[in-house]
C-alpha cells in the first residue's frame, strides 16, 4: 500500500453527476477525493434538448436548484436533476473547474475521452516542476443517473485496487488490463507530471 | 489567566527562541509515530529553512538523522528536506550530496523515486552553483563527481525493473538531456525554467566541469532516451512518459526535433507488440497530443509534411491539423534566427571565462549540431527517395504477396488500432508517404542507401575525433590527481565508504570519451549490420554427413564422460557435469542413451550427473513451453527410475531422493514407483516415498495417492499391508480422507456387480472379465474399505447397502472378512448401533453377524440389548411366530430349544421387562395346532418334548389350563392325549383333572379320533384304577374297542365293578356288564368292525400307518402281512414328502459326525437294526419307512424327555429302539443327543452367563447359515474346549445341510433364528 492516502481527483464534463456520483462513493469509502469538471460552462438538461440550463462555475449548487425550482419544479424533479443538485449540494458548495486547480492529485479520473483528452491537454499544457507523476485514467461513462452510478462503483473499485497496491506504479498496467477484462470497458490511461 | 493547557503551551511556544523551539520538535519527532513526526518535522523544515535559515547549519545533523527512520514517509520527508536545504544553500550540496546518493540505492521504491526527483532539481542545482562557484575546491569536486556518478545511476534505472521508477528515470534524463543541451532562442522555455541552467552557459574554461564531456553525456542521454523508446517491451506508461519528454525536448530543444519526430514516425509504425488494445488506443492519443504540441512549435516547418501525415494517421482532421500548424512566416526567420544564435553564442563563450583551452571550442560546437541532425535526416530521406520511383504497381504487388507470408495469425491489437483506411491510395503523396514509412523501417532495420551515405559522413566525423584525444588525456592526468582528493561528508556517522565511489565517473569519462561522435542510435547500428552482410557463414563451412555428425558428437561425449577421473582430480567435475547435462539435452541422438548408460554403471558416484541433467531437461522442457514436450524428460526420468528399481540393491535412498527431486513425476515415473512398491523386499521404502509424493506434492497428490490406493487390493498380502497401513494414517488427513474414502467406497461398490470388473484383474488379465466372484476377488474389494472401517464407524452404514444388494457368495465372503473390523469398532460404537437400529431390510444377516462378533468374547451392553430388543419388538409380531413355528420347529432341536427358550422366557425369572410374544400355554396350544400337512408329527412331537422340559414353566396350572383349552378345539388336535398322559406324568396329582378332561372326551366322542382315542386308551390304562370309572362310561361298542387293546384291563375292571355295592352295580348298563364279563368269549369280531371302519374314516394316512407299523414291529410276521394293503395307498408317502430335502443332505452326514460322536459304542448295536427291519419289510428306500416308523411311534410316545427316564415305561410300544434307530440314520437326533448334554449343562449353568453365552456363541454360529464354508475357517473358529463339542456339530450340521437351502428361507426365519439370540442378551443383561 502507498504510505499516504491516494489523492483522487474525478473528473467530469460539468461536475454535476458522474463525477459527484463518484465524488460521493468514494468520500463514503474514505478517499481523499475531489471532483470537477472540464467544460467552460456547467450544463444542465434543460426542457428541451436543445435548450440547456448553463451556468458558470461561479454558481452554487444551491442556486442552481434554486434556479431550477423557480422554473419547473415538477419536470426537474421528474428528472432526477433537483435530487441531483440536492445531493452536490451537500458535498460541496459550487461545480469546480478541473483546468482552474492547481493542486495535486496521484490519480485523475475522467468520466468521457472527450474529457480525458482536456485533461490531458491541460495537464501537459502546464509548466513541470516537481516532475512528480499524475495517472490519468478514462472510465467511459454514459451521461445519465444510472450509469452514473454504476460507473461510481467502478471507479471505487479502481481506486481501491490501486489504494491496495503495494506499488502502484508498477503494478498499475497489470491492474487496469484486469479490471478491463472484468468489467468489459477499455480503459484509457496516461501519465503527466506537475 | 484561565487559559487552557494547550494555549498555556503555544503562549510557551511563542515565548520560545526558534532555536528552542526546533530542540523542543525534534525531540518530541524522535518519540512520536509517523504521522505526527512528519507534521513536526515539516514545522522544523518551515522554521529553519523559510523563518531562520541561519538555524539550517545547526539543526541539519539532526533532521539528516531522520533519513534511517523506519517509515517510508519520514525518509520521502528527508529527500525533501535536502532538496529545500540545498536550494536554500547550495554550499550544503557538499555535506548532503552522499545522503542523497544513499537514498538513491534505498530499499524503497517509493524513497527511490523521490530521490530521483530530487536529484532532478539538485543536478541543476550543483551544476549551476558549482560553475558559479569561484575557484575549484576538491569538496566541491568530488561533490561533481559524486553527482555525476549519481547521475550515470539514474540513467541505468532506465533498466528498472521498477515501471515507477523508470517512467522517473525518463523524466530524469529529459531534464538532463534539457540540462545538457544549448538553449537557443527558439527554445520554448517554460516560464519556471528559465533560470535553469543549460550547456550554453557552461564556461569552456571550467577546471573540471567539461563543456564537451557534458555535451557528449546530454547526447548521449538522448540517444539512450530514444532506444528506450523503441524497446519492443516497453510498458504503455513508459511509452507514454517517453513520449512526453521527447516532445518536451523538441520544444525547448528544438536541434533535436528532427530525431524527436524521426522516433515518433518509427513508433507509430512500430508500436510494441505487447501493449493491450486499450493501451494502444491511450499511446496513440498520446502521441497525437504531443505531435500537435511539437507541430505548435515553430521550428516543426520542415517536418510539418511527416507530423500531419502522422496525424492524418492518427485520426486527426486535416483541418484540426492545420489549426495546428504555426504561420509559414515565422517559420521561415528560424533558420536564420538559429544560425544568428548560434554564432552569438559562439562569440560570448570566449568573454565569459578566460579561456586555456581554445582548441575545444571548434569542435565540440560544430560537432554536434550540424553533423547530428542532417545526417539522420538524410538517411531516412535518401532512402525515401530511391524507393519513391520503385514503388510501381508491379512491385508494390509482389512486395504485397511476399509479406503475405509473413503475416502474423491474430491481427496485433496495435494494427487493429491504428488501420485507417487509406484514403488517397495511387496518389502522389500516398506514395511518398509510404516510401517514407517504408524508409523509416528500413533506416531502422540498418539497410538502403541513405544509410551508407550517412556512415561515409561518420567515418569523417571520426577522424576529426580522433584529433582531439591528445588533448583530453592531457586533461585526464591532471583531473585524476584531484579526484583522489575528493570527499564525502559524514553526516549521521559511517558515510566514508562512499568515497571511492566518487573516483568512479573518473575512468567512465577516460572511457566515453575516446568514442567517435554518433549522432543517433541508428546509424551506429547500421555500420554493424552492414558489414556482418558481406560476411556468409555458409560459404565458409562444409557440411558434414549426418552420420558423420552423430559419430563426432558421440565420441566427444564419450570422450567427456570418460574423463570422470581426471577431472574430478582437477576439482572441475562440476563444470564436466554441467556440460554433459547441457550437451545432451540440447541435441538429440544416442547420447543421450550413453550418458544414462553411463549413469546407471554406477549410480552412486554419479548421481551429481544424474540429477543436473534430470533438470537440464526439465529446464529445456519449461522453455519451450507452452509447445514443449515433456517426453525427453521423461524418458530421462523414467531410465533413472527403472535402473535403479532393477539393480538389487541400494541402500542409500537414492531412489528416493531421484523421486523426490525430480521436478514432474510423470506417469511412466510413476509407473516404476509403483513397480518399486510392489518388490516385497522394498515395499516400506517404496510407499515411504509415494507418502513423501502425496504429503508435498499437494497439486498431484491424489495421483500419487491413487497408485497408493491401488496397491492396497494388491495380491501380495506384504505390498497390501504395508500399503493399507501408509493409507490409513493418510486417512487422518483432511484434503486425502475424501478421496482414500470415495475410493474404498467405489471398490465395495464393485460388490454388487454379478461378476467381479475387470477392475480387479488389472489391466493384464482381460480375459477372466466374466469369471465368478471368489474369495480373493471379494476381499479385494474389501481390504481397503475394512481397513477404514474402524478409523470412521459411519462407513459400516455403506457396507450393509452394499451387502443387500450382493450375491450370496459375496454375502457369504463379506461376513467372514468383517470379524476383525467389527471387533475393531466396538460394540459402543453409534454407528454400530445405528446399523442394528436400522437394519436394512435384506442386511439382517449382517447385522447378526456383527452382533455375534461383538459379543462373542464380552457380553454385550445394555445400549446394544436395547436396540436389539427394540428391532425385535419393531420387526416380528406375535402371528409370525406363531407362522413361523411349524418351519421352525423342523430346525436342529437345539435351535427349537433354544428358540423356545426365549420364547418363553425362561431365562429371565422374575418381572422381566421383555414381554415374550407368547405365553408358554399359548406356545403349547400352537405347537399342538401345527397343520400336520405342513410339519411332520415327529418335529411337533419334539416340539412339545422340549416344551414339557420346561418343568418351572410349564407348571400344572399352565398345562391344565392348556389341557382344558385342546379340549375345546375341534376336531380334537392329534397330540391332544399325548400332552394329557405328558402331564399327568410330570404333575401326578392333575389325576382328578384329567379324569375330568377324560369324561369331557367321551362327551365329545373321542373314538372318532382314532389316534386321540389310543391315547385315550392308554391314559385309561395308566390311570387305573382311578380311569375305571371313565371307562364305564364310555359305549359298549368303545368300551369293547378298549379291551381290543387292553384285554388286561377287563378284569380289573370287572373286579372293580363287582366290588360296587348293589345300587351301584344297577347304574351300569347291561349291554356294559355283557362286554365285561365276556372274559371266556371271543368279541373280537364285532369290534373289529368298528375298527375297520373308523380306518377307513381316516383321511390323514399317517394316522393310518401309526396305528399298523407299531404292530408290525411287535409283531413282524403277522404284520408283515397286515401291511401289504396299506403300501398300495398313495397317501402313504405323504409325510415324507415334507421333508425330502432334508433327507437327501441328512444322508453322507454319519461321516461327518463320526469326530463328534463321543459314544460310539452306543451305535453300534443301533445300526444292526435297520438292517433287521430292512429285510422284514421289503421297503425299497429303507429310511423312509423308518420315517413313518418314528413319526408313529413318537406320535405314541409321550416319554422323550431323557433326563427322566424314570418314567419310561415298557409297557408302551418300543419307545426307545425306535429312537436309537432314527438317531442311526439321522445326524439330528445324534446332535440331539449332544444338544441334550448342553441343555444340561445349560440349565445347571443358567447363573453362569459366560458358560451359558459361550454355548450360545457358538449356537449362534451355526445358527447363521452363511457362516463356514472352508475349512481352514472352520479351524479358526475352533479353539475354545467348553463347548467345542457342540461347536463342532453344529459347524457340520450347518455346513452341510443348510449351506444352500437356507438361501431359501423367508427373511422371517432367519430374522426369527437372529432373535434368539437376542433373547439371551436381553435377559442377561437384566439380571446383572
Amino acid at each position: 500500500m502507498p504510505s499516504h492516502p491516494l489523492r483522487v481527483a474525478v473528473v467530469c464534463s460539468s461536475n454535476q453527476n458522474r463525477s459527484m456520483e463518484a465524488h460521493n462513493i468514494l468520500s463514503k469509502r474514505g478517499f481523499d477525493v475531489r471532483s470537477f469538471g472540464t467544460g467552460s460552462h456547467v450544463k444542465l438538461p434543460g426542457p428541451a434538448p436543445d435548450k440547456p440550463n448553463v451556468y458558470d462555475f461561479k454558481t452554487t449548487y444551491e442556486q442552481m436548484y434554486n434556479d431550477l425550482v423557480r422554473k419547473d419544479k415538477e419536470l426537474y424533479t421528474q428528472n432526477g436533476i433537483l435530487h441531483m443538485l440536492d445531493r452536490n449540494k451537500r458535498i460541496k458548495s459550487k461545480p469546480e473547474r478541473f483546468q482552474n486547480c492547481k493542486d495535486k492529485f496521484d490519480l485523475v479520473i475522467t468520466c468521457e475521452e472527450r474529457v480525458y483528452d482536456q485533461v490531458l491537454e491541460d495537464l501537459s499544457s502546464r509548466e513541470q516542476e516537481t516532475l512528480q507523476p499524475v495517472h490519468v485514467i478514462n472510465v467511459d461513462i454514459q451521461d445519465n443517473h444510472e450509469e452514473a452510478t454504476l460507473g461510481a462503483f467502478l471507479i471505487c473499485e479502481l481506486c481501491q485496487c490501486i489504494q491496495h497496491t503495494d506499488d502502484m506504479e508498477n503494478e498499475i498496467d497489470e491492474l487496469l488490463q484486469e479490471l478491463e477484462e472484468k468489467s468489459n470497458r477499455p480503459f484509457l490511461h496516461s501519465v503527466c507530471f506537475y | 489567566m484561565d487559559r487552557s493547557p494547550e494555549e498555556g503551551e503555544t503562549s510557551h511556544m511563542i515565548d520560545m527562541t526558534t532555536s528552542e523551539k526546533v530542540v523542543d520538535l525534534l525531540n518530541q519527532a524522535a518519540l512520536i509515530p509517523t504521522d505526527e513526526k512528519l507534521a513536526v518535522l515539516k514545522q522544523v523544515q518551515e522554521l529553519i529553512i523559510n523563518k531562520d535559515p541561519s538555524l539550517l547549519d545547526n539543526f541539519l545533523d539532526e533532521m539528516i538523522a531522520f533519513q534511517t527512520d523506519k517509515s517510508i514517509e519520514v525518509k520521502k520527508f528527508v529527500i525533501g528536506f535536502i532538496e529545500e536545504a540545498c536550494k536554500r544553500d547550495n554550499e550544503l550540496l557538499l555535506r548532503l550530496i552522499a545522503n542523497l546518493n544513499m537514498l538513491l540505492k534505498d530499499e524503497s521504491v517509493n524513497v527511490v523515486k523521490k530521490a530521483i526527483l530530487t536529484l532532478t532539481q539538485l543536478y541543476k542545482v550543483t551544476l549551476q552553483w558549482l560553475l558559479r562557484a569561484k575557484g575549484a575546491s576538491d569538496m566541491q569536486e568530488a561533490c561533481w563527481d559524486m553527482v555525476t556518478q549519481m547521475k550515470e545511476d539514474v540513467l541505468a534505472q532506465l533498466d528498472s525493473e521498477n515501471d515507477g521508477v523508470r517512467t522517473h528515470a525518463i523524466k530524469f534524463t529529459e531534464a538532463l538531456i534539457i540540462s545538457l543541451s544549448a538553449r537557443t532562442s527558439d527554445s520554448d522555455i517554460p516560464k519556471r525554467q528559465e533560470g535553469d541552467i543549460s550547456l550554453d552557459k557552461v564556461p569552456k574554461d571550467h577546471p573540471y566541469i567539461r563543456y564537451d564531456v557534458l555535451c557528449e553525456e546530454g547526447k548521449s542521454a538522448l540517444e539512450k532516451m530514444l532506444k528506450f523508446m523503441v524497446h519492443p517491451a516497453i510498458s504503455s506508461i513508459n511509452l507514454t512518459t517517453a513520449l512526453g519528454s521527447l516532445a518536451s525536448i523538441a520544444r525547448q530543444r528544438p536541434m533535436f526535433m528532427s530525431e524527436v519526430v524521426q522516433s515518433f514516425e518509427t513508433l507509430h509504425a512500430n508500436l510494441p507488440p505487447t501493449l493491450a488494445k486499450s493501451q494502444v488506443s491511450s499511446v496513440r492519443k498520446n502521441l497525437k497530443l504531443h505531435l500537435v504540441a511539437v507541430l505548435k512549435h515553430p521550428c516543426s516547418l520542415e517536418y510539418q509534411g511527416q507530423i500531419s501525415t502522422l496525424l492524418l494517421d492518427l485520426g486527426m482532421p486535416q483541418s484540426e491539423i492545420t489549426r495546428s500548424t504555426p504561420v509559414v512566416r515565422e517559420q521561415r526567420k528560424r533558420p536564420r534566427h538559429e544560425q544568428y544564435t548560434e554564432g552569438k553564442k559562439v562569440k560570448m563563450e570566449p568573454t565569459m571565462m578566460e579561456d586555456d583551452e581554445d582548441k575545444e571550442e571548434p569542435a565540440s560546437l560544430t560537432a554536434p549540431k550540424p553533423a547530428a541532425v542532417p545526417v539522420v535526416q538524410s538517411a531516412i530521406d535518401v532512402t525515401a527517395e530511391f524507393l519513391r520511383p520503385l514503388l510501381n504497381p508491379q512491385n508494390v504487388a509482389n512486395l504485397v504477396l511476399i509479406s503475405m507470408v509473413y503475416l502474423p495469425d491474430v491481427m496485433p491489437a496495435s494494427f487493429q488500432a491504428t488501420y485507417t483506411p487509406v484514403e488517397s491510395a495511387g496518389t502522389d503523396a500516398q506514395i511518398k508517404h509510404l516510401a517514407r514509412m517504408m524508409a523509416t523501417q528500413m533506416t531502422s532495420a540498418g539497410i538502403g542507401p541513405g544509410l551508407e551515405k550517412s556512415k561515409a559522413r561518420e567515418d569523417d566525423t571520426c577522424k576529426e575525433e580522433a584529433n582531439e584525444e591528445d588533448s583530453v588525456s592531457k586533461d585526464l592526468i591532471i583531473k585524476r590527481k584531484v579526484a583522489k582528493k575528493g570527499q564525502a561528508i559524514s553526516v549521521v556517522g559511517g558515510y566514508s565508504e562512499n568515497v571511492p565511489t566518487v573516483e568512479i565517473p573518473t575512468p567512465a569519462i577516460v572511457k566515453r570519451l575516446p568514442e567517435p561522435i554518433v549522432p543517433t542510435a541508428q546509424t551506429k547500428m547500421t555500420g554493424a549490420t552492414g558489414r556482418k552482410k558481406v560476411f556468409r557463414l555458409s560459404d565458409v563451412v562444409q557440411t558434414l554427413s549426418d552420420a558423420q555428425i552423430e559419430t563426432l558428437t558421440s565420441k566427444a561425449i564419450k570422450r567427456i564422460l570418460h574423463s570422470e577421473k581426471a577431472i574430478a582430480q582437477s576439482g572441475m567435475s562440476h563444470v564436466r557435469v554441467k556440460l554433459l547435462s547441457r550437451l545432451v539435452t540440447q541435441f538429440d541422438g544416442r547420447m543421450k542413451e550413453d550418458v544414462l548408460a553411463f549413469i546407471l554403471e554406477d549410480i552412486r558416484t554419479r548421481s551429481d550427473l544424474a540429477f543436473s541433467l534430470l533438470y537440464q531437461e526439465y529446464n529445456t522442457y519449461l522453455s519451450q513451453l507452452p509447445s514443449g514436450l515433456l517426453e525427453s524428460y521423461e524418458h530421462c526420468l523414467y531410465t533413472l527410475l527403472s535402473g535403479l528399481q532393477e539393480k538389487p540393491e541400494q541402500r542409500d535412498g537414492l531412489f528416493t531422493k531421484l523421486v523426490l527431486e525430480a521436478p514432474i513425476i510423470t506417469e511412466s515415473a510413476l509407473e516404476v514407483i509403483r513397480r518399486y512398491c510392489e518388490d516385497e523386499s522394498r515395499v516400506y521404502l517404496g510407499m515411504t516415498t509415494l507418502k513423501e509424493l502425496i504429503i508435498k506434492r499437494p497439486s498431484r497428490q491424489f495421483q500419487y495417492l491413487h497408485v497408493l490406493l491401488d496397491l492396497s487390493s494388491h495380491e501380495k498380502e506384504k505390498v497390501r499391508t504395508t500399503a493399507l497401513s501408509f493409507l490409513k494414517r493418510m486417512y487422518e488427513k483432511d484434503q486425502l480422507r475424501d478421496y482414500i474414502e470415495k475410493f474404498a467406497l467405489n471398490y465395495l461398490q464393485l460388490l454388487v456387480h454379478p461378476n467381479p470388473p475387470s477392475l480387479l484383474f488389472g489391466a493384464d488379465k482381460d480375459t477372466e472379465v466374466a469369471s465368478p466372484w471368489t474369495e480373493e476377488t471379494v476381499r479385494q474389494c474389501l481390504f481397503l474399505y475394512l481397513s477404514l472401517l474402524p478409523l470412521n464407524h459411519r462407513l459400516v452404514h455403506e457396507l450393509a447397502s452394499v451387502y443387500t444388494e450382493a450375491i450370496a457368495d459375496i454375502k457369504r465372503s463379506v461376513l467372514r472378512a468383517i470379524e476383525q473390523p467389527i471387533r475393531g469398532m466396538g460394540m459402543n460404537s453409534p454407528e454400530l448401533l445405528l446399523l442394528v437400529e436400522n437394519c436394512p431390510k435384506g442386511a439382517e444377516t449382517l447385522v447378526t453377524r456383527c452382533l455375534h462378533i461383538l459379543t462373542d468374547k464380552v457380553p454385550p451392553s445394555p445400549e446394544l440389548v436395547e436396540r436389539v430388543r427394540d428391532l425385535y419388538h419393531k420387526r416380528v409380531p406375535d402371528n409370525e411366530v406363531i407362522q413361523a413355528l411349524p418351519k421352525l420347529i423342523k430346525l436342529n432341536p437345539i435351535v427349537v430349544k433354544e428358540v423356545f427358550n426365549r420364547l418363553l422366557g425362561t431365562q429371565h425369572s422374575e418381572g422381566s421387562s421383555s414381554v415374550s410374544p407368547l405365553t408358554p400355554g399359548d406356545l403349547l396350544i400352537a405347537l399342538h395346532n401345527i397343520d400336520s400337512t405342513k410339519c411332520d408329527m415327529k418335529s411337533i412331537i419334539k416340539a412339545t418334548n422340549l416344551c414339557f422340559g420346561e418343568k418351572n414353566v410349564y407348571t400344572s396350572e399352565v398345562l391344565a389350563v392348556v389341557m382344558q383349552q385342546l379340549m375345546e378345539h375341534s376336531p380334537l388336535p392329534i397330540l391332544l392325549m399325548r400332552t394329557v398322559i405328558q402331564s399327568l406324568t410330570m404333575y401326578p396329582r392333575l389325576g382328578g383333572f384329567v379324569m375330568n378332561i377324560l369324561s369331557r372326551l367321551i362327551v365329545k366322542q373321542v373314538w372318532k379320533y382314532p389316534k386321540v382315542w389310543e391315547g385315550f386308551v392308554k391314559c385309561c390304562q395308566r390311570t387305573k384304577p382311578q380311569s375305571y370309572s371313565v371307562l364305564l362310561q364310555l359305549p359298549p361298542a368303545q368300551l369293547t374297542s378298549v379291551f381290543e387293546r387292553c384285554p388286561e384291563m377287563r378284569d380289573p375292571l370287572l373286579q372293580h365293578v363287582l366290588s360296587f355295592t348293589p345300587h351301584q352295580q344297577a347304574h351300569i348298563p347291561t349291554s356294559i356288564m355283557t362286554i365285561l364279563e365276556a372274559n371266556k368269549k371271543s368279541p373280537v369280531k364285532p369290534v373289529e368292525p368298528v375298527v375297520e371302519q373308523e380306518i377307513e374314516t381316516l383321511t390323514a394316512p399317517a394316522a393310518t400307518v401309526s396305528e399298523m407299523v407299531p404292530t408290525a414291529t411287535l409283531k413282524e410276521p403277522e404284520m408283515e402281512v397286515q401291511h401289504e394293503p396299506f403300501q398300495h395307498e398313495p397317501f402313504q408317502h405323504e409325510p415324507v414328502q415334507h421333508e425330502p430335502v432334508q433327507q437327501e443332505s441328512f444322508q453322507p452326514e454319519p461321516f461327518q459326525h463320526k469326530p463328534v460322536q463321543h459314544e460310539p459304542v452306543q451305535h453300534k448295536p443301533f445300526e444292526h437294526r435297520p438292517v433287521q427291519q430292512e429285510q422284514v419289510q421289503h421297503e425299497p428306500v429303507p429310511q423312509e419307512s423308518f420315517q413313518h416308523e418314528q413319526v408313529q411311534h413318537e406320535l405314541l410316545q409321550p416319554e422323550t424327555i431323557r433326563h427322566e427316564p424314570v418314567q419310561r415305561e415298557a409297557a408302551i410300544m418300543h419307545e426307545e429302539e425306535p429312537m436309537e434307530q432314527e438317531e442311526d440314520f439321522e445326524p439330528v437326533i445324534q446332535e440331539e443327543g449332544v444338544g441334550t448334554v448342553s441343555q444340561v449343562e445349560l440349565e445347571r449353568d443358567s447363573d453362569t452367563p459366560s458358560l451359558t453365552l459361550r454355548q450360545l456363541t457358538s449356537h449362534q454360529r451355526f445358527l447363521n447359515p452363511n457362516l463356514q464354508t472352508s475349512r481352514s475357517q472352520r479351524e479358526m473358529l475352533k479353539p475354545r474346549p467348553p463347548a467345542q463339542r457342540l461347536t463342532a456339530a453344529a459347524r457340520t450340521w450347518n455346513d452341510k445341510r443348510t449351506q444352500d437351502k437356507i438361501r431359501v428361507w423367508p427373511q422371517q426365519l432367519i430374522f426369527l433364528r437372529f432373535l434368539v439370540k437376542r433373547f439371551v442378551f436381553v435377559g442377561m443383561s437384566l439380571r446383572k
